[in-house]
């Protein structure tokens, strides 16, 4: 089996077994190399009980490089491009080989409790998050209501 | 006019947000641009490439008389060059190529040993087992390969071309280093420039994969295996002779790389 194939299988398997809490994900049907995964929002977090839904897509080159991972759900969050693109170091520049699906999914659920507003994807989003806390969380609610419809 | 209806703070809300929907994916265009950059040298040249003489490198400073006099003086000392693919892999890759063609002739068991113990070393510093083990159990073939009979140069070049393996044996030798540098961070740190720490460093330029190595990463390994490394510098400078820095610095070199700014390939000595 080719490496990347075999890696895909054990991370899933780990992720079956010693699942994090409050993170999910499993291959597509037809395809090993495009998961579908579920965050929920973390407590104590204007993300709370929101279910939120990505799609991560491996290359052959996995794990030397990171997969691209996308919000399929609606995100007002400064670190999250309008197309659901993540601005996270560890998927870009500071990708290391020996992070796993558990480990991406269990920064991205940090990264919605500890927002990075000096490096915006979303300006409005981490503009808000700075000056106008109580806009930024109504803006984050209604996402998360959103989510129970997506 | 609908405008006139909301209240100011609102609708330069409205205008930032809906500004935000077009901001592009920077991202993306910059991953995207580096992908087409990567792809082209990945077209043309093997991740390892052929033994090739060492005079090849004459045609290619034609006219230029300091790294012509460097040439030749490297023509005096090695035969040989190995060219690797400048993809900020390059020195680990020629570290690990070059190292398992050395244990033809030196003693193999002793360094599978070093090999089959490093990955402990690295779980006691806390590296993930579960991914630890999938890098090591793949480097481990690799270096196994050399005690078969069968294998010869060929099969190491066909190894190292084959993405599967060569890479994970590029990732093996960075975790390898990285355990190094943490192993002994008190040392370490005084050589690290800004404000990072010795795990920060390792995290950002060590571990991932096509990050390019300096002094310290050479220092690293060559010193976790206990295997030495002579590597010769050929540059701009005032030299008529391609210099030499061996790591660690007293042991006597088992493998040979040649430096030309931004990349390494792999020396043969005469």
């Amino acid at each position: 089996m080719e490496s990347q194939n075999r890696r895909l299988m054990r991370d899933f398997k780990r992720l079956q077994e010693d699942p994090p809490t409050g993170v999910s994900g499993a291959p597509t049907d037809n395809n090993i190399m495009i998961w579908n995964a579920v965050i929920f929002g973390p407590h104590d977090t204007p993300f709370e009980d929101g279910t939120f839904k990505l799609t991560v897509e491996f290359t052959e080159e996995y794990p030397n490089k990171p997969p691209t991972v996308r919000f399929a759900s609606k995100m007002f969050h400064p670190n999250v491009y309008a197309d659901g693109g993540i601005c996270l170091d560890i998927l870009q520049n500071r990708w290391s080989p020996t992070y796993d699906v558990s480990a991406i999914l269990t920064s991205i659920q940090s990264l919605l409790s500890d927002p990075n507003p000096n490096s915006p994807a979303n300006s409005m989003a981490a503009q808000l998050y700075k000056e106008n806390r109580r806009e930024y969380e109504k803006r984050v609610k209604a996402c998360v209501e959103q989510s129970f419809i997506d | 006019m609908a405008d006139d209806n909301i209240e100011p703070d609102q609708a330069s809300f409205d205008k930032g947000y809906s500004e935000d929907a077009n901001q592009v994916n920077q991202d993306d265009l910059i991953l995207q641009q580096s992908k087409n950059i990567e792809k082209e040298i990945s077209d043309s040249i093997m991740l390892v490439g052929d033994k090739e003489d060492i005079m090849v490198l004459e045609q290619q400073y034609i006219g230029d008389e300091v790294y012509k006099g460097k040439v030749k003086d490297l023509a005096r000392k090695y035969s040989n060059l190995r060219r690797t693919r400048p993809d900020g892999n390059c020195f680990f890759r020629s570290f690990g190529f070059a190292l398992l063609e050395s244990l033809y002739h030196l003693e193999f068991n002793s360094f599978r040993l070093i090999a089959e113990k490093s990955k402990d070393k690295l779980l006691e510093l806390g590296f993930q087992k579960f991914t630890l083990e999938d890098f090591h159990d793949q480097f481990m073939e690799v270096v196994n390969l050399i005690s078969k009979p069968e294998t010869n140069e060929d099969t190491l070049v066909e190894v190292f071309n084959n993405k599967d393996y060569s890479d994970y044996v590029v990732v093996y030798l960075r975790l390898i280093a990285s355990g190094q540098l943490q192993q002994d961070a008190d040392f370490y740190q005084n050589f690290i420039e800004g404000n990072r720490t010795v795990f920060e460093f390792c995290r950002q330029e060590v571990e991932p994969m096509f990050k390019e190595s300096d002094h310290i990463h050479i220092i690293a390994l060559s010193t976790a295996l206990d295997v030495g490394v002579r590597v010769r510098y050929m540059d701009r400078g005032d030299s008529t002779e391609a210099i030499a820095h061996d790591f660690p610095e007293d042991k006597p070199p088992q493998i040979h790389l040649l430096y030309r700014p931004g990349h390494y390939d792999i020396l043969y000595p005469l």
